[in-house]
C-alpha cells in the first residue's frame, strides 16, 4: 500500500526520471531526449488517476500527509504538468543532463507540495523547489549568475526560516490538529498564521519581499527561467489560496503588487527583468483575487494562475530565443529582429496580448474575472487599480517589449545582430504554449467541454464576452497603444538599471560587513590557528577519499562533466562553482531520496 | 514568408496608422451601442470613460515611473559591482 503510494505520486515520476537522466545519458543521448518527454507526458496522465488522499503515513508520531487531492489542486496540477511538459521539450537541445534534474527537482518539489495535507510535508518540499531552482540560475555559470544564485538562496532560506517558525509556533498553540494544511480562519489567525504568511508572501514575491524575482530570474539559464517563471510564485499562489482566502491584507497587497511591477516593467532594459516584474504584477492580481476571497475571486485567481503559467512561460521562451539566438536581452542593444526572428516576434506577441488581456486570448477570460469580483464585492479602489495595471501590462509588455526588440525603428538592413529564429524545440515549446493562450481565450470551449472554467474550484457563473466588457477591453487597448505612439520616444529604454529593495542586501550588507568584520576577523584568525594544526591533517585523508570517490564514481555518472571542466580548466573560476555546485546538487538529491524513502516506508 | 508579411507591413507603417485611428474611433462608437449592466461606479455610465482612463493612465504611469527613474531609481549597470 506504502510502495503504492509512492509510486502514485507524480512527483516521484519526475525525481526517478530525474536520477535515470544522467544513467540513460551515458548509454545514448537520445535515450536521455526520449525519457524527457515520456515523462512529463505520463504525468499528465497521471494526476487523473489520483485517489483523493494517499500517501498518509505516520513518522515519529507526526502524521504526514503526501497526497490530498480536490478541486483546487486539480487545476494546478494540469497545469504544472502541462507546463513541465512544454519547458521540457524547450529545453531539449540542451545535453547537460544537471539542467534538467535541477528542472525536474523543482518540479517535482511544486508538486509535491501541491498535493501535501500537513505543513511538514509541505515545507520538505518548499525547501526542493527552493535548492532545485538555484541551481537554474548557477548552471549559467557567469559570475552574475552564480551572485544572484547566492541571493536567491539566501532569502528563500530566510523565507524558509520563517515559514518553519510559523509551522512550529502553529504547532505549539494548536498541536498535532494545527499540522494539518487546511484553510485559516480570518477572525481566529494568530501570529503563528501571520508567520505562515509570510513565509508563503515572499514566495508569491509580495513587495517588499519580492527583489529576489527581478534579481535572479533575468540572470538563470535561457531554459530555467522558463521553468522558473511558471513554478513558485503558482505554488504560492496555491498555498495561499489553500490557507488565507479572504484575509483582506492580501487583497491590498495584492492591488499594490499589480502596480509596482508594471511601474518598473516600464522602465526597465533588460528583456527578461521587464518579464520578472510583470509575474510580480501579475500574481499581485492573483493575490488580490485570494484576498477579496468570494467564490467569483478564487475561481478568478486559480483561472488567472493556470492562464498566467503559460503565456508568461510564452514570453520567457520568446524572450529567451532572442538571448539563445544573439546573446543579448537588453532593448537598447536590440531591435531590427524582425526579418531575422519572425516566428519569435509572433509567438511573444501572442504571449504579449494574452498578458494584456486582449479578447480571444486567455488573459482576457481570467483576468476579467478577478477584476469583475473586486467591482462586484464594491471594491471599487481595488478595481481602478487592477484596470490600471492592465493598462501598464500592455503598454509595457504588449507594445514596448516586442516593439523594441523586434522593430525600435530600425530596418532590417540596420539590424546589425546575426541572428536566426531558434532551433525546432525551442519553436515547438513556444507554438504549444501559444496554442493554450488562443484556445482558452475561446473559453477554452473543446468539443462543449469548458476546458478551464470547468476544472475551478467552484462552478462559474460568469461570462466575459459581454458587450460592455468587450467595449471596456477595446478602448483601455486601444487608448493604451496611442499613449504609447505619442510617447515612443518618451520611453525609449536607456542602458542603466533600475534600482529596487534589494539594495538593502546587496549594498547595505556593505555597510554591515564593515562594521562586523573586526570582531568577525579576530575570531577567524583563532580559528585559523587550530585549522592549521589539527584540520588540514585530517582534511586532507578526507579530500583524498573523496578526489578518488569523484573520479570513480561520480563521474562515471554524471558523465564526466566535471573531468571536462578540470580539463578544460582555463577559468580557475569555474572549477570551483562547477565543483560546489554538483556537490550541494548531489547532497540535496541523495538527502531528499533517503527523506522520502524513510518517511514513506516508516 | 512570415518575415516578408511582416516587412510589407512594416513599410507600409503609414496605412496601419489610420488603420488603428479608425479602430480608436470604433472602439467609441462600439460603447455608444454597448449593454450596460448595473454600474459599480460612476464611470460605468460615462461613454468613452475607458478611453480617457486608458490615455490618462498610460501617459501618467509613463511620466511617473520615467521621472523616478531618471531622478533617482536609475543606476548604472555595474553599480552593484563597484
Amino acid at each position: 500500500m506504502i510502495s503504492n503510494s509512492i509510486f502514485m505520486h507524480p512527483a516521484t515520476l519526475f525525481i526517478l526520471g530525474a536520477l535515470l537522466l544522467p544513467i540513460l545519458k551515458r548509454i545514448h543521448i537520445s535515450l536521455q531526449k526520449v525519457i524527457l518527454v515520456v515523462i512529463p507526458i505520463l504525468a499528465i496522465i497521471q494526476i487523473y488517476h489520483l485517489p483523493d488522499s494517499f500517501g498518509i503515513t505516520r513518522y515519529m508520531g507526526f502524521d504526514l500527509i503526501f497526497g490530498r487531492v480536490d478541486q483546487l489542486t486539480r487545476v494546478f496540477l494540469n497545469v504544472f504538468t502541462i507546463m513541465a511538459l512544454i519547458g521540457t521539450i524547450y529545453g531539449l537541445h540542451v545535453n547537460e543532463s544537471g539542467q534538467h534534474i535541477a528542472g525536474w527537482l523543482y518540479v517535482a518539489g511544486s508538486l509535491g507540495v501541491t498535493l501535501c495535507g500537513d505543513y511538514l510535508t509541505l515545507f520538505i518540499f518548499w525547501e526542493l523547489m527552493a535548492f532545485a531552482s538555484t541551481f537554474l540560475v548557477w548552471y549559467r555559470k557567469k559570475k552574475r549568475s552564480i551572485e544572484a544564485g547566492f541571493r536567491y538562496l539566501l532569502v528563500h532560506t530566510a523565507g524558509g526560516l520563517i515559514l518553519l517558525a510559523g509551522i512550529f509556533l502553529r504547532y505549539k498553540n494548536v498541536g498535532m490538529e494545527g499540522l494539518r494544511f487546511e484553510q485559516i480562519a480570518v477572525d481566529g489567525a494568530t501570529l503563528a498564521d501571520y508567520l505562515i504568511m509570510i513565509g508563503f508572501m515572499l514566495n508569491a514575491a509580495v513587495p517588499p519581499i519580492h527583489a529576489w524575482l527581478p534579481d535572479a530570474y533575468p540572470e538563470a539559464t535561457v531554459t530555467g527561467a522558463v521553468f522558473m517563471c511558471a513554478f513558485t510564485t503558482k505554488t504560492a499562489v496555491y498555498v495561499l489560496a489553500r490557507a488565507f482566502p479572504g484575509f483582506e491584507v492580501l487583497a491590498i497587497m495584492g492591488a499594490i503588487m499589480t502596480l509596482y511591477g508594471v511601474g518598473y516593467a516600464i522602465i526597465e532594459n533588460d528583456a527578461r527583468r521587464i518579464l520578472a516584474y510583470h509575474i510580480v504584477s501579475q500574481v499581485g492580481y492573483m493575490v488580490c483575487g485570494i484576498g477579496i476571497g468570494t467564490a467569483m475571486a478564487i475561481n478568478g485567481a486559480c483561472a488567472h494562475a493556470y492562464a498566467h503559467i503559460l503565456y508568461k512561460a510564452l514570453l520567457f521562451m520568446g524572450v529567451g530565443a532572442v538571448l539563445e539566438m544573439t546573446g543579448k536581452s537588453k532593448l537598447s542593444e536590440l531591435g531590427g529582429l524582425y526579418a531575422k526572428m519572425p516566428l519569435a516576434l509572433i509567438f511573444t506577441v501572442i504571449g504579449g496580448i494574452s498578458i494584456s488581456g486582449f479578447p480571444l486570448t486567455s488573459g482576457f477570460i481570467s483576468k476579467s474575472m478577478i477584476i469583475a469580483a473586486a467591482g462586484e464585492n464594491h471594491q471599487v479602489v481595488i478595481m481602478v487599480m487592477l484596470l490600471l495595471a492592465a493598462v501598464g501590462t500592455f503598454l509595457s509588455v504588449g507594445i514596448k517589449l516586442p516593439y523594441f526588440i523586434w522593430f525600435g525603428g530600425k530596418k532590417d538592413s540596420e539590424c546589425k545582430i546575426d541572428a536566426k529564429d531558434a532551433p525546432w524545440n525551442m519553436t515547438l515549446g513556444m507554438a504549444m504554449a501559444a496554442f493554450f493562450c488562443i484556445a482558452l481565450g475561446f473559453k477554452g470551449h473543446f468539443f462543449g467541454y469548458n476546458w478551464l472554467y470547468d476544472m475551478l474550484p467552484t462552478a462559474v457563473h460568469w461570462d466575459p464576452y459581454t458587450s460592455y466588457h468587450l467595449s471596456e477591453t477595446f478602448q483601455l487597448l486601444g487608448f493604451t497603444g496611442f499613449g504609447f505612439y505619442l510617447l515612443v520616444k518618451f520611453l525609449k529604454p536607456k542602458p542603466y538599471i533600475a534600482l529596487d529593495l534589494d539594495w538593502f542586501y546587496r549594498k547595505g550588507a556593505r555597510v554591515f560587513m564593515w562594521f562586523a568584520s573586526k570582531p568577525i576577523n579576530a575570531v577567524n584568525e583563532f580559528a585559523d590557528n587550530v585549522w592549521k594544526n589539527i584540520g588540514i591533517a585530517f582534511t586532507m585523508l578526507v579530500a583524498r577519499f573523496f578526489s578518488w570517490f569523484d573520479k570513480e564514481a561520480i563521474d562515471w555518472v554524471i558523465d564526466g562533466s566535471a573531468q571536462s571542466v578540470v580539463e578544460g580548466g582555463n577559468q580557475l573560476r569555474q572549477i570551483e562553482t562547477g565543483k560546489i555546485q554538483q556537490y550541494i546538487g548531489a547532497a540535496v538529491l541523495i538527502m531528499f531520496v533517503i527523506l522520502l524513502a524513510v518517511v514513506l516506508n516508516a | 514568408m512570415m518575415a516578408r508579411l511582416i516587412t510589407y507591413l512594416r513599410d507600409h507603417s503609414r496605412a496601419l496608422k489610420y488603420v488603428f485611428f479608425a479602430y480608436l474611433v470604433f472602439t467609441i462608437a462600439f460603447d455608444y451601442f454597448a449593454e450596460r449592466h448595473v454600474p459599480h461606479f460612476f464611470g460605468d455610465s460615462i461613454i468613452g470613460f475607458w478611453a480617457f482612463f486608458g490615455t490618462v493612465g498610460c501617459l501618467g504611469m509613463a511620466v511617473v515611473c520615467k521621472g523616478l527613474y531618471n531622478n533617482w531609481l536609475h543606476q548604472d549597470e555595474d553599480y552593484y559591482d563597484k
